[in-house]
């Protein structure tokens, strides 16, 4: 399937901003089942540099200084994406305990590197409550791709999804106990869970395709948990789906920290007013 | 050598007595028999030949010359909120030379493999495959800063400078108890600290040849420029502060002072196009080295702590291309873990192919079973400490829990084992320290510095001793109230390295040709809140030496003018406008008040305030005698004030003649500073600015709402404004409106009047640095706007102006005063608004 992505990101400021350092995740990155034909970011007002780089994780971060005067600030990321089936992540009927003393031993090298994705980070630590939670759907001996897949579709019938009960500073412990939020949230929690449980999980940015699910008038998060030996199994907590050829993946990480689509720090501003649009068709 | 030394029995020695040292500790200066250590002897001859009365003298000297150095610690969470004088004992930790040098090779090998360390997990990460580090150590701390790997700094040096606390065990051994890697404080105070002992027991230095720490510095600052990004030019340093009330801010600015380099905090730097620099009244000025005093997760609010807005945004996209050096570099936090320590002897054989020269402090990390198993079967020996400190955790001592509390602290170990790490708890040595009541034995723990040299590190010979509080006391932390103490060095050859005595002088503190924008806004406002308590103090004073005359109608005249004055200047209480209340006591009880409650907001404790907070802030563009009144005049006010009445009286009258004096002090310094910089020329501008202000109120108050007659109006105004003399040898007549207003507001000549502030206003705004977009204009705004004020004076009519009304009042005068005072606040917001505007910086909201 071949999408044609545009997502604009306008920030309304209260005094005039005289100058602004910043940083966008904003282009899909290379897959095996993603291919990105054409990817720009643009500004208005037009920023002085741009300059790219790879983070740790390996995404596309460009950063831009903005050195004219505004009250207004927008950047527009468009891509071109062409986005297939992804390949199957099957895990042999692997017990989730394997997995965990897989992980808690790390002696292969994919091993090590899913292991940084067990720990807590600073959006996402790990809580006992989350582990209760996430033992229902773990139960002795079940295979980790059905465990998790069970632990999606209980997050998804268990919690509301309702924009603007929470805001990205919102406490995970605090979304989870008020069984409500936005993507953002199902995906925390759910990578809460399973790291709680010593799994490894990732959260994953990016858009849905418009109009099909929850979560496409915005930028769209998810869910990898690692299954050693097969790679990582995508889930969408949101929709309770495994992520197909409706998903367009832009950048992963520990957690929303690591992969904010746009950041910035601008001298003056005051109180803003952000807004989004995200549209994803078909070309 | 017997232990004469320590006799109590000699009349001449009475007080040099120092207890036996505990066989439970090793003692620095004396055996277990209560002899001397062979280092110490001649030192302690030389203080026996002293004396301990003139000793307690030369202790004293120090402590006065630490206050008015102005050599100070911030304490966190200090409920005064001020800066503590360093607490520093005269007695050194004395150590012998072959032991330094073992000393010294274990710091270096560990600065050394620290920086490996950093290299590796900032790079390739070999050492946590290959499982000589526990993953966990390195993903699960908060220190690890991803955005910082893959960066690799110039020459590979990660840590310019490193610091290791060390202890010395009974048995004589030295072990580290921690790894400083961030920006290690200590080497400044330590250089303080030999000045000290250097200006007040000279002879002693010199007998016990103690060697010098100079030799340090310039090898490790020479380093520095080498780290510097290739551009063809003479390398531009910078040290970068969070501001005065750091921790160790007095270190900041000693360093930048010491090599003149400017201070400077987040927002005096800015990031484009990938290149860092410095903004200056005359442009941006680039940047190529960083010497950071803070935190490296403060450094760019863009890439690294996302809850703070100190530091500069984008700061690491310049590191990152390559075009500016941060010492010590971003992200090397990462090994101060005191989880590190448990796997340091086997890195060390790995990446140094050597062994560990002097070990950690036995430690266990509790993320891995054996050794968890090993800490939870002994916990009551061990010291549990958070694996990532941060701020605000502190460690736990088992052997003074109740049984309840170690079980709680147990569970907490297994719930999160990766959490703790339990170390040995470590017997200190004790150190001869100079007390109220002698020398008396104190614990000490001993920060080496070490710093790179361009091609291997250096150690500072002698670092920083600090010592405990207490007797028995082992918590040994200046945050906790501790104390230092200068180390010597002594028996090594000497290296053919100057003495260090006095730092280099330096004569144009205010002139440096890199003043920042902040730093000129610092300097502006000094000089207005100087003059600011200038002249509340020179109207205090004169009004309440009115009321504190002889009991005759002067007195009488004294409380109206006091009324008159307070109420124009909107000085008054509402409780005291009543006229019942317009006794001569209730206002000599209200401007005492006034003079020594620094707790109000009066104007005297208001200003006082400001002009603390800013000598702070310009401490390093000061000269020593300069900052010294200052710290003088801010000092005068710490004391507390008698509760009596009557001395209450009799201590403003004199704290307010002292406050004069030392402004008229400060004034005089400013005025024969030799050269002529921005940085003086945005004090005396602000002063300039300030004065005419003042003056132009008083005007307003005493000459243009003056009830008739004026005279005694008159009086105190010439009086304030110090021109009594001046009026008295030039009209040779009773006091008339005319003259005063001739000699207080248009005589050019007058260094109190408003023509005089405005004339060299002009002046001094002339020769301000003009920005690009004005270069074409023969003359700026801000001096147009000057210029044009000084002819509005030149053309006044002053006898139409002190004309009254049928209702004696002088509405023309007012009216022409206040069109004048509109005048200089609006150049003062000029000024402002091209050198000195600042914006706030704000973070995009996430969505």
């Amino acid at each position: 399937m071949r999408y044609k992505t545009r997502h604009v990101t306008r920030y309304r400021y209260e005094a005039t901003v005289s100058q602004c350092h910043s940083e966008v995740r904003l282009a899909p990155r290379h897959l095996a089942w993603q291919r990105v034909l054409e990817s720009s970011i643009q500004t208005e007002p037009e920023a002085a540099s741009f300059q790219d780089h790879a983070d740790y994780f390996g995404n596309d971060v460009t950063s831009f200084t903005i050195l004219e005067s505004h009250d207004v600030f927008t950047t527009t990321a468009t891509s071109l994406v062409q986005v297939d089936e992804r390949p199957a992540v099957t895990d042999g009927g692997m017990a989730w305990e394997t997995v965990r003393q897989d992980l808690a031993g790390h002696a292969r090298p994919d091993l090590l590197k899913a292991f940084e994705f067990s720990l807590s980070s600073p959006f996402v630590p790990c809580d006992p409550a989350l582990a209760d939670y996430a033992r229902i759907s773990f139960t002795t001996g079940r295979p980790i791709a059905d465990a998790s897949m069970d632990l999606m579709r209980r997050i998804h019938g268990d919690f509301r999804y309702e924009p603007k009960t929470t805001s990205v500073d919102t406490p995970l412990i605090e979304a989870f106990r008020s069984r409500r939020g936005v993507c953002q949230d199902f995906a925390h929690v759910m990578v809460g869970a399973l790291r709680s449980l010593g799994l490894a999980a990732r959260y994953v940015s990016g858009y849905l395709r418009s109009g099909a699910l929850v979560g496409a008038e915005a930028s769209h998060a998810w869910v990898a948990v690692f299954v050693p030996g097969a790679g990582w199994l995508e889930l969408d907590p949101t929709n309770n789906v495994r992520p197909g050829i409706g998903h367009v993946t832009l950048a992963w990480g520990r957690d929303y920290g690591d992969v904010t689509p746009v950041k910035g720090i601008a001298l003056g501003g005051g109180q803003q007013i952000v807004e989004v649009e995200v549209r994803v068709e078909p070309a | 050598m017997t232990n004469a030394a320590v006799s109590s029995k000699d009349p001449r020695l009475a007080g040099w007595t120092y207890g036996p040292p505990s066989a439970e500790h090793w003692d620095e200066a004396f055996d277990a028999s209560g002899h001397p250590r062979p280092h110490w002897r001649r030192l302690a001859a030389s203080l026996r030949r002293m004396g301990a009365q003139e000793f307690s003298h030369r202790w004293d000297a120090g402590q006065r010359l630490i206050q008015a150095n102005g050599v100070t610690y911030n304490v966190y969470g200090d409920p005064r909120g001020t800066a503590r004088p360093w607490p520093m004992d005269l007695v050194p930790l004395a150590l012998d030379g072959d032991e330094w040098t073992r000393i010294e090779q274990a710091v270096v090998q560990r600065a050394t493999l620290l920086n490996a360390i950093l290299a590796d997990l900032y790079g390739p990460q070999r050492l946590v495959g290959g499982g000589l580090i526990p993953a966990e150590l390195v993903f699960g701390n908060p220190s690890f800063l991803r955005p910082c790997h893959g960066i690799v700094p110039p020459k590979g040096v990660f840590l310019h400078s490193y610091a290791a606390d060390l202890a010395r065990a009974p048995n004589g051994d030295w072990w580290v108890i921690a790894d400083r890697t961030q920006a290690p404080s200590g080497a400044g105070y330590a250089i303080e600290n030999r000045m000290v002992s250097a200006r007040t027991l000279p002879l002693v230095l010199d007998q016990c040849r103690v060697e010098p720490l100079h030799g340090f510095f310039e090898a490790t600052i020479n380093a520095l420029f080498t780290l510097a990004p290739p551009k063809g030019r003479e390398p531009r340093v910078v040290v970068m502060t969070a501001g005065p009330n750091s921790e160790t801010y007095f270190e900041h600015s000693f360093f930048a002072r010491q090599w003149d380099f400017p201070l400077v905090s987040g927002d005096d730097l800015t990031v484009r196009d990938g290149h860092v620099y410095l903004k200056t009244l005359a442009g941006l000025n680039p940047v190529d080295v960083i010497l950071r005093r803070l935190d490296d997760e403060y450094c760019d609010p863009l890439e690294l702590r996302g809850d703070s807005l100190l530091g500069v945004p984008g700061l690491l996209q310049a590191v990152r291309a390559g075009n500016v050096s941060v010492a010590n570099a971003l992200g090397s936090g990462l090994v101060e873990s005191p989880a590190l320590m448990a796997f340091l002897p086997a890195l060390s054989r790995h990446l140094l192919g050597e062994s560990l020269r002097m070990p950690s402090v036995a430690t266990w990390w509790c993320g891995q079973d054996a050794p968890r198993q090993q800490v939870l079967s002994r916990l009551e020996h061990l010291v549990i400490k958070p694996t990532f400190p941060r701020f605000g955790q502190y460690s736990e001592f088992p052997a003074s829990m109740q049984v309840a509390e170690r079980q709680d602290l147990a569970a907490r170990v297994e719930a999160n084992p990766a959490r703790f790490v339990a170390q040995e708890q470590v017997d200190l040595s004790t150190t001869p320290t100079h007390t109220h009541r002698g020398l008396e034995a104190r614990h000490v723990v001993l920060r080496v510095i070490a710093g790179w040299n361009g091609t291997s590190y250096a150690v500072l010979p002698g670092g920083l001793a600090r010592v405990a509080t207490g007797r028995k006391s082992i918590v040994v932390s200046m945050q906790s109230g501790g104390g230092s103490k200068d180390t010597w060095v002594l028996g090594r050859p000497r290296t053919d390295v100057p003495d260090l005595r006095t730092p280099a002088p330096r004569t144009d503190y205010v002139t440096s040709t890199e003043l920042s924008s902040r730093m000129a806004d610092n300097l502006f406002w000094l000089g207005r809140y100087a003059e600011r308590l200038d002249a509340s103090a020179r109207l205090t004073r004169v009004l309440l030496t009115g009321l504190s005359g002889e009991p005759d109608l002067r007195r009488d005249d004294a409380v109206d003018t006091s009324a008159h004055y307070l109420r124009g200047l909107d000085l008054l209480p509402k409780e005291h406008r009543h006229p019942s209340v317009r006794q001569w006591w209730t206002f000599q009880r209200l401007l005492t008040d006034m003079t020594l409650d620094s707790q109000s907001a009066t104007s005297i404790g208001w200003n006082l305030a400001q002009v603390r907070r800013l000598s702070w802030e310009v401490k390093e563009r000061l000269s020593p005698d300069t900052w010294r009144v200052l710290q003088q005049i801010t000092g005068l006010f710490s004391e507390p004030a008698p509760g009596n009445y009557d001395r209450r009286v009799v201590a403003a009258l004199a704290r307010l003649d002292d406050v004069v004096i030392m402004l008229s002090a400060f004034a005089g310094l400013l005025a024969e500073n030799p050269t002529r910089g921005h940085g003086w020329r945005f004090l005396a501008i602000g002063r300039r600015l300030e004065r005419a202000a003042q003056v132009l109120e008083l005007l307003r108050v005493g000459v243009a709402q003056a009830p008739y007659p004026d005279d005694p109006y008159l009086e105190v105004l010439l009086q304030v404004a110090d021109s009594s003399t001046t009026y008295r040898s030039r009209y040779l007549t009773a006091i008339r409106t005319r003259y005063v207003l001739e000699l207080l507001y248009a005589d050019d000549g007058n260094p109190r009047s408003v023509a005089f502030q405005l004339a060299a206003l002009a002046d001094l705004i002339e020769g301000l640095p003009r920005h690009e977009r004005d270069a074409a204009a023969a003359q700026t705004p801000e001096s147009t706007l000057a210029r044009n004020l000084v002819r509005f004076i030149g053309t006044a009519a002053i006898d139409d102006l002190k004309r009254r009304d049928a209702d004696q009042t002088r509405p023309a005068l007012d009216a022409h005063l206040r069109e004048i005072k509109a005048g200089v606040a609006n150049l003062a917001g000029a000024i402002a608004a091209r050198y000195l505007s600042h914006s706030v910086t704000s973070r995009l909201r996430a969505i």
